[in-house]
């Protein structure tokens, strides 16, 4: 891509120790005009509304793992990177709240929380490396969804730059709050459509005593969905609760066979109640295989999730349907584990052709559900829409109204967004 | 009645071509307009009244968006209510118009205890929801203490707490998808049957914002296993500061009560003599602190609970030996807002948040600045979010006292604020607190958020004067024009 000599100007504005190289933010293989990595959230609004004036069109990025996800990039001129972004702005662990800069990395955050006996519940994938930002921004649920809430229901509130360099808040730094419309909603999960989300304030969780790692291996997926519901019905502590395929139990370096994978948390004594209750449930099941299993199955999983040469997809389905699905996908050549309650489904292939997603998705649809396209070569993701939304009026006019001259992610959304 | 904010008086005929295309739509014996049949639509819980023009309930969303394309046709105003338990204000048709009813339509239609969710019609009655699905072994978290009457539907509108909001959070995160007639009449779906729907948050952004974007249809709500146990406990305490001090020592210690409720003196001796739960009628404070899950745990948590309550100097710790004396411990919880009825001839409820450590300063000025202004003051709250909602009583016979109420309330709103607070925890902005949403808010934050509105074509009818305070999608309000009226309906925390 040549310089735009309209980005030429935004060079001057910051230090110069500001610009790095542009050969690190390729997006599908198109590289920006101009990166910028400011140092506080006045320089990136500077770059942003001197961007805006232009008529340039900025990225915001963060550690750069989910740059596969949405439509492909209608126009790729500035990448904003936010990395320089890290101060910890309040932290009062009595309040159980945090409030971060945007380029914190999530391996940071928990570090600062774990010395507080105190987390945040999110295993996005790929791995702790997001950014604060790109976990908001992204949305990706991860496997605690089976007892965790969602980022949406953690984030308390948002700063975000607007088009035009103005700072606006939403929320607080309160753990209940119905003052005004919920704006850090919006932008979590928009992947940066509204503004460049430069800080924002968690509800936190107490760090568990233990956790603990169990499997249950069954002679199908729709065996481990019948193990997988009983215990679900137990109403055990339980932070994941999830159905692997053979080649996903390989894939999390586990025995190749259909299973049920499960964590469970707690005091010794629930750890140990959870034990029994999964040697029971695997006895009633006949199964030949279950006890403690290696954490870092989870670890390879949310890896696998967020691996970027591979063709992602999350398919949604109610719980009773995961098994339905989650088989669908496993006979269209992936690898497929699924998370019950979240109704959650992970299937990833290497490849996949457009008539196998679009196949998939309506299998989803059929059973109330749904089926977005996390990571894809840009072709897949031009030929099927990645996101699958039913209400496009609304998210347009919000856009329109929000950004009305397309300064973010032009393209990432719809065609008329 | 006048009515500042339309040109026409109240007085004046209604407009008979709206009313009989209402009853064209609907059905004679689902509209109302005849003078006295509107009065009791004039107001919610709260202080203002207001006549709207017709009133109408709507069977079926197909009608409620006739209604809607109505009102739209003749110009007028459009403003949704369920069972008009809010206490903000967010009901009152403050321009007339058409108000909306949703509490015929009423039926839960669907309980799944295999996907674990239920689909109900917005009118259902929250503890009829919940009732429904306890036969199921399942629960629908959500608790307001005006459960007995507020509908799902209100719920939505003003993301309803309650107690167990704590553990389990507000409304928002118990809802997954939702029906919804727009501004437009168009209806349209946010949201999905499974969590994580992709795409922008349309649902979330929808939760909470008190009838200015739509009206509720039909509701997909996500339902929880009941746990195994629970323990109830109630902390007894010399004054309201001293429980305030155990609220953070219990969170901190890393045990998350699923209800943690905090109790004064004025409550107590308002409620033990009428209900006889078993409250000590010399304590400055109790603490209703419940923690449940698997009986391994429930007893751990019991125990850091007792010891960090005796630690935080509490007098006694007493723990419910029955479901009788648990029940008991909650009834006393529940009918304390209408035990202060009993006990002053009116009483005002704020509702504001603070971060849970402030608590115990936050109280002790509390309880200076309603000394000050001369009223006494009762708090019945949920201590463990932070939420507090005092109950300043007075006479409004008393000549100003219901405007030395009302600076009361603003003064302690300001307390939160300045305490890193928020105006509201749980029962909305509506039309009481748009004032002060520029104490936490920017003009930029406010324009952000009146973009919202813009974008779903909310204009000036759809509920207007709610939320935003004037400048931001509201034209000029004068609220003190407004009859104000502070009276103890049925309201509730």
């Amino acid at each position: 891509m040549t310089t735009a000599p309209s980005a030429e100007a935004l060079r001057t504005l910051l230090p110069p120790d500001r610009y790095p190289g542009i050969e690190a933010y390729a997006i599908d293989g198109a590289l920006p005009a101009l990166a910028v990595r400011p140092a506080n959230r006045e320089e990136a609004a500077r770059i942003i509304a001197a961007a805006e004036e232009a008529g340039l069109v900025v990225v915001p990025l963060g550690a750069r793992t989910q740059t596969g996800l949405g439509r492909p990039l209608a126009r790729y001129d500035v990448a904003l990177d936010t990395t320089a972004l890290t101060r910890l702005v309040h932290y009062e662990p009595n309040d159980l709240t945090v409030t971060v800069e945007a380029g914190m990395t999530l391996t940071e955050l928990q570090r600062t929380l774990a010395a507080n006996g105190q987390y945040l519940p999110a295993d996005p994938p790929p791995s702790d490396a997001v950014t604060i930002g790109g976990l908001l921004a992204t949305a990706r649920p991860g496997a605690w969804r089976h007892h965790m809430p969602g980022q949406r229901d953690l984030v308390l509130g948002i700063t975000s730059v607007q088009p035009d360099g103005t700072l606006t808040h939403s929320g607080g730094r309160v753990v209940k709050n119905v003052s005004g419309y919920d704006l850090h909603r919006m932008h979590t999960g928009a992947l940066g459509a509204f503004g460049v989300i430069v800080e924002a304030t968690f509800k936190l969780a107490p760090a568990p005593a233990a956790t603990r790692t169990l499997g249950v291996e069954c002679e199908s997926l729709t065996h481990a969905a019948e193990v997988a519901t009983g215990l679900w019905d137990l109403a055990l502590p339980l932070r994941a609760l999830t159905l692997l395929t053979p080649t996903a139990a390989e894939a999390a370096g586990l025995p190749r066979s259909a299973m049920v994978l499960l964590e469970c948390f707690g005091n010794d004594a629930v750890l140990a109640r959870c034990g029994e209750a999964v040697r029971q449930a695997a006895m009633a099941a006949r199964s030949p295989r279950a006890g403690a299993l290696p954490d870092e199955a989870w670890t390879k999983l949310r890896a696998l999730a967020g691996d970027p040469s591979q063709v992602v997809l999350r398919l949604g389905a109610p719980s009773s349907k995961v098994a339905e699905v989650a088989q669908a996908a496993a006979e269209a050549g992936c690898i497929v584990w699924a998370h019950l309650a979240a109704g959650s489904i992970l299937a990833v292939a290497p490849d996949l052709a457009a008539d196998a997603v679009r196949a998939l998705r309506a299998v989803a649809r059929d059973r109330g559900g749904f089926l977005q396209i996390e990571s894809a070569p840009s072709a897949l993701r031009r030929e099927v829409d990645p996101f699958d939304v039913t209400e496009r009026t609304l998210v347009a006019a919000l856009k329109r109204e929000f950004d009305p001259r397309g300064t973010f992610n032009r393209g990432r959304w719809q065609e008329d967004v | 009645m006048r009515n500042p904010f339309r040109s026409q008086t109240a007085d004046a005929p209604p407009s008979t071509a709206l009313v009989t295309d209402l009853i064209a739509a609907l059905g004679e014996r689902n509209v109302l307009w005849r003078r006295e049949d509107l009065i009791g639509y004039e107001y919610d819980a709260t202080i203002e009244r207001v006549t709207p023009d017709a009133v109408v309930f709507p069977l079926t969303t197909d009608q409620v968006a006739a209604a809607v394309v109505i009102a739209n046709a003749f110009g007028v105003p459009i403003v949704p209510r369920g069972s008009g338990t809010g206490l903000a204000g967010g009901t009152v048709p403050v321009r007339g118009g058409v108000v909306i009813v949703l509490t015929r339509m009423n039926r839960i239609v669907e309980i799944d205890p295999r996907d674990r969710v239920a689909v109900v019609q917005p009118g259902v009655i929250n503890l009829a929801l919940q009732d429904a699905c306890a036969k199921h072994g399942l629960l629908y978290a959500p608790d307001p203490s005006s459960q007995r009457i507020c509908t799902i539907g209100g719920n939505i509108a003003t993301n309803s707490g309650g107690p167990h909001t704590l553990a389990h959070g507000s409304t928002v995160n118990h809802v997954l998808g939702i029906e919804v007639v727009l501004p437009d009449g168009r209806v349209s779906f946010l949201g999905s049957r499974v969590p994580d729907a992709p795409g922008i948050d349309l649902r979330g952004l929808f939760v909470g914002s008190e009838g200015t974007l739509g009206i509720v249809t039909q509701v997909v709500v996500r339902l929880m296993r009941a746990p195994e146990a629970v323990r109830t406990m109630l902390g007894i305490f010399e004054s309201i500061e001293v429980a305030s001090e155990a609220v953070s020592a219990i969170i901190s210690g890393g045990v998350i009560p699923v209800a943690l409720e905090m109790l004064d003196q004025e409550i107590i001796r308002a409620v033990e003599p009428r209900l006889h739960v078993g409250y000590p009628l010399d304590a400055g404070a109790v603490l209703l602190i419940e923690v449940e899950g698997l009986r391994e745990s429930v007893e751990a948590d019991a125990q850091h609970v007792v010891a960090a309550c005796r630690e935080m100097g509490a007098r006694e710790v007493r723990t419910a030996e029955s479901e009788a004396e648990r029940a008991a411990l909650w009834e006393g919880r529940k009918g304390g807002i209408g035990a202060i009825g009993a006990i002053s001839p009116n009483f005002y409820i704020l509702d504001g948040v603070v971060p849970r450590t402030q608590l115990p300063k936050v109280m002790a000025e509390v309880m200076r600045l309603s000394a000050e202004a001369g009223f006494r003051c009762a708090n019945i709250f949920h201590a463990g979010d932070g939420n507090l909602h005092p109950n300043i009583m007075f006479d409004e016979l008393e000549p100003g006292a219901t405007q030395r109420v009302l600076d009361l309330g603003g003064a302690i709103m300001r307390l939160c604020v300045d305490s890193g607070g928020s105006i509201t925890g749980e029962h909305g902005v509506g039309l009481e607190k748009r004032s002060y949403m520029e104490w936490i808010f920017s003009p930029a934050d406010l324009d952000a958020q009146a973009r919202v509105r813009a974008a779903w074509g909310t204009g000036e009818r759809f509920n207007p004067c709610k939320v935003l305070p004037t400048g931001h999608g509201c034209g000029n309000a004068h609220e003190a024009e407004m009859r104000r009226h502070l009276s103890t309906p049925g309201v509730y925390v």
